[in-house]
């Protein structure tokens, strides 16, 4: 289940700001309370995936360390896609909330 | 064993080296990163729980894989439509500078033009039917779910792109011939530049197209190991 929503949930954690993977993987943990500790070999191939769609840009940049790094940030299209994910996902999760609760959803079903 | 891990992940991508490059240093950073939060005194326990975090090279491999055939794809798919593009405008072109030139074949030679003019059509929209549709087949089936899937989209893409570059190969050949005999009739060294041109055009559309289809199944091949084909 969690692998269908990959995409939003890195759109999501690059939303604070540009970061590298591991930096990625780690707003994922903490902000989903730990909830959803994915893999992290699995978020290159999304990183990558969402670049390769306009919806991230990427570059190298130098650490403190003194290791190239490479950092990604959304770009326009990627905050709209966001933007436009998110939407869905309240829709959804609001229908759904509803339906569990015992009580109507907001809208009617297709 | 941090290097050990990457010399396998980088193996693993070498289907794509520019890929494999990138990821080595991406991942090494990553590992590093891991291994510095790590809050175990033990480097080496700690270098194997962030290879353990990262997961198996095989699985990321093939994740990239599906993403490396779905990017070697369309490139292929536009080189395609490029080159049906480029040679039928150089055609019209020629046809258009012989009409201005007052290009005309001999009597003796019409009947093999007739006939060379045939196969060159033939020819030229065979190649624009399997052209579009391996782009058609490619563009409307979406194999982001599997490898498999896409492995098996790509192959039918480039059989379809084989096929368009083979009958590219017959019109240009065939336009070779008919500006060949034109030209051989040509009285001025300058009625030679525009059909010259247009014929050199061709021919590095058909070559750059064939070396797109050469890269592809370079690429396919290497991906094959990974579904163990």
């Amino acid at each position: 289940m969690l692998k269908g929503h990959l995409d939003l949930i890195v759109l999501a954690a690059l939303s604070a700001g540009p970061a590298h993977g591991y930096a990625v993987i780690e707003a994922i943990r903490r902000r989903s309370g730990q909830a959803f500790d994915l893999p992290e070999g699995t978020i290159y191939p999304a990183l990558h995936r969402l670049e390769q769609a306009g919806l991230l840009a990427s570059r190298w940049v130098t650490a403190e360390s003194g290791r190239r790094r490479r950092v990604y940030a959304l770009t326009r299209r990627g905050q709209r896609a966001l933007a436009e994910r998110r939407a869905v996902w309240r829709e959804f999760s609001s229908a759904i909330g509803g339906l569990l609760a015992g009580a109507q959803p907001r809208r009617k079903p297709a | 064993m941090i290097s050990d891990y990457l010399e396998s992940l980088a193996r693993a991508l070498d289907f794509d080296r520019s890929l494999s490059r990138r990821m080595r240093q991406e991942v090494e950073d990553h590992l590093c990163e891991a291994v510095a939060a790590d809050p175990g005194d033990d480097r080496i326990a700690a270098e194997r729980r962030a290879i353990a975090n990262f997961g198996d090279p095989g699985v990321i491999a093939a994740q990239f894989a599906a993403l490396s055939l779905e990017r070697q794809g369309r490139r292929l798919g536009i080189a395609t439509v490029l080159a049906l593009a480029a040679v039928f405008i150089a055609m019209k072109v020629r046809v258009a500078w012989y009409a201005v030139a007052h290009c005309a074949t001999g009597e003796d030679v019409r009947m093999v033009c007739g006939m060379v003019s045939t196969v060159d059509r033939y020819a030229f929209w065979l190649a624009v039917l399997a052209g579009v549709g391996g782009c058609a087949h490619f563009c409307t089936e979406h194999a982001r779910a599997s490898l498999a899937r896409a492995y098996r989209r790509q192959v039918r893409l480039r059989f379809l792109c084989m096929a368009a570059a083979a009958a590219l190969l017959v019109s240009v050949t065939s336009d070779g011939v008919l500006t060949a005999i034109r030209l051989f009739a040509a009285q001025f060294p300058a009625q030679f530049v525009v059909p010259v041109s247009s014929m050199a055009l061709e021919i590095g559309c058909v070559a750059a197209l064939v070396f797109q289809i050469r890269r592809a199944a370079q690429r396919t091949t290497s991906i094959a190991v990974l579904l163990g084909r």
